[in-house]
């Protein structure tokens, strides 16, 4: 029993390590620049899919490598996206709802495009790190661990470049304030559009982190991209603090829930933890009013 | 330094400022007055690249800015200083100011700039690790300013420096201004009452309704009827 719950709270703790890590993405650019990216699921499951290239067709077979290629074309490729899809539409009236569809075309392009591609069937990553090892009565994989320090590690780092960075301060001074970070001269355009970028680079590296554990499928980001919007707002809506609570919250509540009533059972938990939250706390854990 | 003629502004399909012409000579003081609401930010806003519908002329150094967004003015020397301070309220002091040195003109100047403003207002040093949104009107105002100076402006646009603020740090806020202009810099500031700041301009202008009404010396200011009238009541 006893090592049946710890193995509920690791699982609950690396599943929330790696929500942390996509759902800060998302929070960032809606707190940002107040865009609702309907496509960021998909652009996870490019993560995986652009693993799954490099491992099968290239024969890389190292993490390190994947993770290094893989980073640099989810940078680039979120910073056109923006550029051209969502950057025009700012300039119109309704904007916020006109990006929320053209991201759910975007969405449904990509997913299709993988089917096209690479077909409906599952594909898997190699394990990061095989092995185990004990602690005490209960084991733990290494590839756990791995993925539960990458992910954590990607947010110190975020963090750091938020903090320590030039291009970081003014992602901050945007969100907090667009008018005083349009005095002090910081190119508001650009950005959004790194803020984009960098939320894609989040969940595409997520993408690879579970992808490991979960497969990769076509239709496999929608799952994370209502993961990531239950959790940011449920942590509050542009609060980077209220959504890691509420994804080790989210990570914990799926694994006990699906330890104890089956798999089926997570989402509708999610949604009734949600709803009950919001119907307190309409703001989310630690959002602001209005 | 800056000369502007026939300048229009609107926001969305509202005109605000009709046919503005005004100059501003470098190393000079000039103060614009005017009632609420009659356009002073707005002018101010068209000048630094804050405004979006903007018509006209406005020439800095020989060169026609209209129409240039403040990210390229900010680095051309033109620098807004917002009447609501416009800070970033979860930064600390010192993080404001570093922001204030963001465009690429200011940025060798930054360690400079950041000692030359703490030795202004020595408050801000002291309170350099506090986050802007504890802190009082005074102080925010005082940030604000010290802010604008981080961008190694050669022309500064102040909005309001003393609205809000007890007679003594309006005095303070006089007293700045008058040394960073005496240290070289152009200053143009707009204020609704005359006030304090009125005995450092170089030139007065009013504006009212959107036009200029008035342009001359504080002493031909002070002989005016009409302007009596709406400043002082009398």
């Amino acid at each position: 029993m006893l090592i049946e719950i710890m193995d509920v709270i690791i699982s609950g703790l690396i599943n929330g390590s790696v929500y942390a890590l996509m759902a800060v993405g998302l929070t960032l650019i809606y707190g940002v620049s107040k865009a609702f990216n309907f496509a960021y699921g998909s652009f996870y499951s490019m993560g995986g899919y652009i693993a799954f290239l490099l491992f099968g067709v290239a024969y890389f077979k190292n993490y390190l490598v994947v993770f290094c290629l893989a980073a640099p074309v989810l940078l680039v490729f979120g910073f056109f996206i923006e550029k051209l899809l969502v950057a025009p539409l700012r300039k119109r009236d309704d904007w916020e709802i006109k990006v929320m569809m053209i991201t759910l075309g975007l969405a449904l392009f990509l997913d299709n495009s993988y089917q096209v591609v690479f077909g409906a069937r599952m594909k898997s990553l190699p394990s990061i790190l095989e092995g185990a090892f004990e602690v005490g009565d209960f084991i733990l994989s290494y590839q756990d661990v791995v993925i539960f320090v990458l992910s954590i590690g990607g947010i110190l780092l975020f963090r750091w470049f938020l903090n320590n960075t030039r291009t970081g301060m003014s992602v901050r001074a945007v969100a907090q304030n667009p008018a005083g970070a349009q005095i002090v001269g910081i190119p508001k355009e650009f950005v959004f559009a790194a803020t984009f970028a960098i939320s894609t680079v989040m969940v595409g590296m997520g993408g690879i982190l579970l992808a490991q554990k979960y497969f990769v499928t076509p239709g496999g980001g929608w799952n994370i991209l209502i993961k990531a919007w239950v959790i940011t707002a449920f942590g509050g809506m542009g609060s980077i603090k209220g959504g890691l609570y509420a994804a080790f919250i989210v990570g914990m509540l799926e694994a006990f829930v699906g330890w104890q009533f089956g798999m089926n059972w997570t989402l509708i938990a999610l949604f009734a933890v949600l709803l009950t939250t919001l119907a307190i706390r309409p703001q989310g854990l630690m959002g602001k009013w209005g | 330094m800056i000369k502007i003629s026939k300048l229009d502004a609107y926001y969305d399909d509202f005109h605000v400022l009709k046919n503005v012409s005004m100059e501003v000579k470098k190393g000079q003081i000039v103060v614009m007055l005017g009632p609420n609401g009659h356009g002073k930010s707005t002018f101010l806003k068209s000048i630094c690249g804050l405004v979006n519908k903007v018509t006209g002329h406005i020439e800095y150094n020989g060169e026609n800015i209209a129409g240039l967004g403040a990210e390229k003015l900010v680095n051309k020397g033109i620098t807004y200083i917002a009447e609501n301070r416009e800070l970033f309220p979860e930064m600390t002091v010192l993080e404001n100011l570093k922001l204030g040195a963001y465009s690429k003109a200011a940025r060798p100047y930054e360690a400079t700039n950041l000692e030359k403003v703490f030795s202004l207002f020595p408050r801000l040093k002291e309170r350099k690790l506090q986050l802007a949104s504890t802190m009082s009107g005074g102080e925010a105002r005082m940030l604000a300013i010290a802010r604008g100076l981080m961008s190694n402006a050669k022309f500064l646009a102040i909005d309001e420096p003393s609205l809000g603020l007890q007679p003594n740090l309006r005095d303070e806020v006089g007293r700045i201004i008058r040394e960073i202009n005496s240290q070289g810099m152009t200053v143009l500031v707009v204020e609704q009452n005359i006030p304090q700041i009125t005995e450092l301009a170089d030139k007065l202008y009013v504006l009212e309704e959107g036009r200029i009404s008035f342009e001359g010396t504080k002493d031909e200011a002070l002989g005016n009827d009409h302007l009596k009238e709406i400043f002082l009541g009398m």
